[in-house]
């Protein structure tokens, strides 16, 4: 009976779900967050318009934008939303209730990270539809490059946003706490124009950005051609593509590594003063 | 593991930064029997109860629940305890019934919902968002989720805080029925009267430390019975006899002089025919006399005072 107890898997899938569904069902009572998660997004779209031929570095300037928001969008519906749910949940004591269930830790954070993923997929599937409907865009070159980016891109700042929850004091200032990784975002990772237009030493530290990476490997997925070698952006093929891409993973990796690590030495289950 | 024995504490010493919340109390919970940690606020009765409850490790000495570390083997402890916590958070947006459906999704074979919220008391109530309950209303949903997986060990923190005496009532009788059933229950409270009503056994905490322990009878026995009766203005203090050997204390409550005894050797009865006796030899009326056994509530002030003064 003890070796039962001491095998069990230390994280369902049912139970994620389970806390998803809660998360789901709060998010919908909620209507100032769901305006958050899902009306930024559509202002951002809505921006991509005015940009429809305009020529950005040899493409569209609606898709390069567009293709930027793809990343750029992680920010709302990942590290925003995950922000502001476990600084909400750690100070008004839900966090600790949960934790008296017989959840495990990692299904209440795996759970919420699902809840995030899943609305983020909706996003950024109707982003793609947009651009490939309404802005000339096309069918990803390689989807599995790009959704390749994008999941790193979710790990990333899932792992940031569980470390910034934990420097944050209140769910209110959870939104000034993510504001400079916004900016950061918005300015450094190439998401309204192409890194090239920065100086070049400028543009090599914003390759560093947890935000770049991403975009850079989803613009070089969706066009099939290479975003790292920004000048030009030769057409690549399949395994050219993952190639060039390669630094843009190891910075990636870099930053979940790092983000895990704060995350572990900051994230609280419990507010300071009890 | 000796399956008698639900909980063992030894030496656990538990510190926030430079203050020591619990420092060294050992005790042990037999299966199926209500265990009360009664204290002072700050006596540091829901620290431990969360190093039970596994919510913060230990910083020196060793916890069991059902014979593993509540800390280090959550995942196998948790599926098996229930937990009211002193203040914890509900969902201000679900409804009862909906706090209880996705409190059953968390919590292995779960009670039925209906039977959940009965148990609550709020089967009016189930449709209402939980931000529209009263303080006793949500302390009595807490208590329902606690129950929801018929959890083998129970722990209460201050269950009735806040409730009106009707619910107090309803909620012990629940607490009983949970022990009847064979479940262990720790409760923390500063309700004596719960304590004496509930309790098979109790530990008076102060300071950190675990004063005195016991059945309700061992920790009261050896703190003596009183009398005390008021003072008529023409008895001086030196006249008055001592009882059983013990002397008097003099208190002046709202201007009325009490002479009150603490008795130990001989026991109530001889004690109180020994000041009758007196007081009809002498010709002295006792208004205001009352004798009792002494009660909890004795045991925890000297224990509180004796803490101050020290």
């Amino acid at each position: 009976m003890n070796l039962a107890a001491t095998s069990l898997p230390a994280v369902s899938l049912s139970a994620m779900l389970r806390v998803s569904r809660l998360d789901l069902t709060l998010l919908w009572r909620n209507k100032s967050s769901l305006v958050t998660v899902f009306g930024l997004p559509v202002v951002f779209a809505g921006m991509l318009v005015p940009m429809k031929g305009v020529d950005m570095g040899g493409v569209d300037g609606a898709l390069l934008q567009g293709t930027g928001h793809l990343g750029f969008f992680l920010v709302f519906g990942v590290l925003m939303n995950l922000v502001t749910v476990f600084t909400a949940r750690r100070e008004d004591l839900t966090l600790k209730r949960l934790r008296g269930t017989a959840l495990s830790d990692a299904e209440i954070t795996g759970g919420s990270v699902l809840t995030a993923t899943g609305m983020y997929a909706v996003q950024a599937l109707a982003l793609l539809t947009v651009l490939g409907v309404a802005l000339g865009g096309r069918f990803p070159a390689d989807p599995v490059l790009v959704l390749a980016g994008l999941a790193g891109g979710v790990a990333v700042f899932a792992a940031l946003a569980f470390a910034l929850s934990g420097v944050s004091p209140s769910a209110e200032l959870a939104q000034l706490t993510v504001l400079p990784i916004v900016f950061g975002c918005m300015l450094g990772a190439g998401v309204m124009f192409p890194l090239d237009d920065l100086p070049g030493w400028l543009a090599q530290i914003s390759r560093f950005t947890p935000l770049s990476p991403v975009v850079e490997i989803t613009r070089t997925g969706y066009f099939g051609q290479d975003f790292h070698d920004h000048s030009a952006h030769p057409s690549v093929g399949v395994l050219a593509g993952w190639r060039t891409c390669l630094p843009s993973f190891g910075v990636l990796a870099l930053w979940a590594v790092l983000g895990r690590a704060l995350a572990a030495r900051w994230f609280r289950w419990e507010p300071r003063h009890a | 593991m000796d399956t008698s024995t639900a909980i063992r504490v030894e030496g656990l010493r538990q510190r926030y930064g430079d203050f020591e919340a619990v420092a060294g109390i050992s005790f042990e919970v037999r299966t199926g029997e209500l265990f009360a940690l009664l204290g002072t606020n700050g006596a540091g009765k829901t620290t431990t109860l969360e190093a039970l409850e596994g919510h913060r490790a230990v910083h020196e000495g060793t916890v069991r629940v059902l014979g593993r570390d509540p800390h280090r083997e959550r995942r196998a402890v948790r599926p098996r305890i229930g937990i009211m916590l002193q203040e914890g958070g509900f969902f201000a947006d679900l409804t009862v019934a909906e706090t209880v459906d996705h409190w059953r999704g968390f919590t292995p074979a779960p009670r039925g919902r209906d039977e959940a919220v009965a148990l609550a008391g709020l089967t009016e109530k189930a449709g209402v968002r939980v931000r529209q309950l009263s303080g006793g209303q949500k302390r009595r949903l807490d208590l329902a989720l606690a129950l929801l997986g018929r959890p083998a060990v129970l722990f209460l923190d201050e269950p009735t805080a806040g409730m009106d005496p009707e619910a107090r009532h309803t909620t012990w009788k629940i607490v009983r029925d949970v022990v009847a059933s064979g479940a262990t229950v720790v409760l923390t409270t500063h309700y004596l009267e719960e304590a004496e009503r509930l309790a098979d056994r109790l530990a008076i905490l102060h300071r950190g430390r675990i004063k005195t322990s016991g059945t309700v009878g061992d920790v009261v026995a050896g703190y003596g019975d009183r009398i005390s009766f008021q003072l008529p203005g023409r008895v001086r203090v030196a006249e008055l006899p001592a009882l059983g050997g013990a002397r008097a204390d003099i208190t002046v409550d709202g201007g009325r002089t009490v002479a009150s005894y603490t008795v130990t050797g001989t026991g109530l009865q001889a004690g109180l025919y020994d000041l009758l006796r007196w007081a009809e030899e002498e010709r002295v009326p006792l208004d205001g006399l009352q004798a009792r056994s002494a009660s909890l509530e004795d045991v925890f002030l000297r224990t509180a005072a004796e803490g101050t003064t020290r």
